[in-house]
């Protein structure tokens, strides 16, 4: 069984050969001292990944250069963007400040070819032996990261709902369109990622997520569905007040059963398991970062004795792997789970006894 | 004699108009500024704060809550200057080195503007550089450092060694606040507070200013 096939049956929540694994992100850093001078196309076959990550902004042109010295970018939607050494690029100044930049606003073609040439390059490399795995930004963080600003996106939503949905609308075609043409260009599966929740619970009420989160969610989900394919939902945060919401979308799997927000693998495996595939939940915080490679070995055990049960699960980082993980312990994770994660489950996690294995060394 | 609950109610409703009208309405008719801070804006945003941890309110109707203390202030900010009343004090805030995000540092200045303090936004990305020179050159009683990132939580702990190394500890009160931090972190870089939210930073920090 090859990953593309053991993905695909996890989604549909039946047993593969073993418990599939990929990440959506792998830094640099990482990758380097793990393997230096390997491609990332030769770094996730090095590492046996079961999936291929491609952002939907990891093209360069989707960024034009403002302040290079600064980090500082103009995103494809207009709104400039700060990077910093340990981040990932965030919006600072949203694109629509006032209601004359909305009138005149233009929004950017999904039509353009470039915009696929990531994709096309790891259909090229890996098409039927590993699930590539499209990435789309969830409708409602564009227009909260860089349409409106978060603090603005949060005020409009009690005081002009109408102008908020007029701008998801925007969104939402231009991602359709986005799907229909990643999906084209030979994408296997997706993942809509797009926080709903920090640690302490959702951002917004659930009766606000039903006016606002899944009325632009759940067509997105249907489009992948109608073009033959599977997606995933990826929001951090503790989201349980949401999860009959978004299970309802339609949507295949969710990621991450945030550990940091004290979210757990067995709860969740128990509430929803015969509902959705699950994906997560080692946590790419304290533990990657600073834990030891015996806790990560025993942490990842744990997320495949109580997730791995029947299949539905895809045992990963809690959300990626940035560039302060330690490289040594993103080792014992995948390790751990190519090793243990092997069907059927039970004898192996019964009687396990976590190796110091150098097989990645 | 003027409610003072009618602004308290027209900011744990988010109703800016209102908010800034009632404001004006009770200066006009003789309430001190001062009156209006402690009877209406502080206790509208404590109670902000409990439907917040509670599970009654979420961002959109803390911000906007936020957002009508803020029009109540600046009707007042004028009135407390002229007075001479004493405010909480200069609180000066940023989010550490290597860390952008800003949606929780943004929250917790509304929250403190609203409870008095005069709050100088640092931004993010800030050296440790940066926040001794603003501790040595200003006069601010609170430090606020904010971190999100895994990978950036040590410029906490790098951020008051240098304060100490600077000689500049003793001469400010320093909070530390974001998601992957805790009280048992807070107390191993030697921080005076730390807040898990918004509305906690709040309390600490009427607290270190012995206002409580």
């Amino acid at each position: 069984m090859n990953g593309l096939e053991r993905l695909k049956r996890v989604l549909r929540r039946e047993e593969p050969d073993r418990v599939p694994h990929f990440e959506f992100m792998v830094h640099e850093k990482v990758r380097n001292a793990i393997k230096p001078g390997l491609s990332l196309e030769d770094f996730y076959e090095f590492m046996d990944a079961d999936g291929i990550g491609v952002g939907d902004k990891s093209a360069a042109k989707c960024y034009t250069v403002v302040d290079e010295a600064k980090r500082i970018y103009r995103d494809q939607w207009g709104a400039l963007v700060k990077f910093s050494e340990e981040a990932a690029g965030i919006p600072f100044e949203p694109v629509i400040k006032s209601e004359s930049d909305w009138e005149n606003y233009v929004v950017p073609d999904p039509d353009e070819d470039w915009r696929y040439d990531n994709v096309r390059k790891m259909v090229k490399r890996f098409k039927g032996e590993r699930g590539i795995f499209c990435g789309v930004t969830d409708v409602f963080d564009i227009v909260k990261e860089s349409f409106l600003g978060d603090i603005p996106m949060f005020t409009e939503m009690i005081r002009n709902p109408a102008r908020v949905h007029r701008m998801c609308q925007v969104v939402l075609d231009y991602q359709l369109r986005y799907v229909e043409n990643c999906r084209a260009a030979g994408a296997d599966l997706f993942y809509i990622n797009g926080d709903y929740a920090v640690t302490a619970g959702p951002m917004v009420s659930p009766k606000m997520a039903a006016e606002f989160f899944m009325p632009y969610l759940k067509p997105l989900v249907t489009r992948v569905h109608e073009l033959g394919s599977m997606c995933i939902k990826h929001s951090d945060g503790l989201l349980w007040s949401l999860f009959d919401q978004i299970i309802e979308t339609g949507v295949d799997g969710i990621h991450p059963i945030d550990p940091e927000a004290g979210m757990d693998m067995g709860e969740a495996k128990a509430k929803y398991g015969d509902k959705i595939c699950l994906l997560g939940n080692v946590d790419c915080g304290p533990l990657l970062t600073w834990g030891t490679a015996a806790e990560v070995r025993e942490t990842t055990r744990e997320c495949l004795r109580k997730g791995g049960k029947g299949g539905g699960l895809i045992c990963m980082s809690s959300n990626s792997i940035h560039s302060g993980v330690n490289p040594e312990n993103y080792v014992a994770m995948v390790e751990i789970i190519h090793e243990y994660g092997k069907y059927p489950l039970e004898d192996h996690l019964d009687n396990l006894v976590v190796p110091g294995s150098g097989k990645w060394s | 004699m003027f409610d003072l609950n009618t602004i308290k109610e027209s900011i744990i409703s988010g109703n800016l108009s209102q908010a800034e009208e009632l404001t004006q309405s009770a200066l006009e008719a003789g309430v001190t500024a001062k009156e209006i801070l402690d009877g209406s804006l502080v206790p509208a945003l404590d109670e902000v704060g409990r439907k917040f941890q509670a599970g009654e309110y979420f961002f959109p109707e803390l911000l906007v809550a936020g957002e009508a203390t803020r029009v109540a202030m600046e009707r007042l900010k004028p009135e407390l200057s002229r007075s001479g009343a004493p405010t909480m004090g200069k609180y000066a805030i940023g989010t550490v080195k290597g860390d952008i995000h800003d949606i929780g540092k943004n929250i917790v200045i509304m929250m403190l503007e609203g409870n008095g303090w005069e709050v100088t936004d640092l931004g993010t990305d800030v050296s440790t550089e940066k926040f001794c020179e603003v501790v040595k050159e200003g006069d601010y009683k609170i430090l606020g450092l904010s971190a999100l990132l895994t990978t950036t939580i040590p410029r906490l702990a790098e951020t008051m060694d240098a304060l100490k190394e600077g000689g500049l500890r003793e001469k400010v009160k320093v909070m530390v606040g974001g998601v992957s931090i805790n009280q048992e972190y807070a107390d191993q870089i030697g921080a005076d507070a730390y807040g898990k939210d918004a509305f906690e930073a709040v309390i600490k920090a009427r607290a270190l200013a012995g206002k409580s």
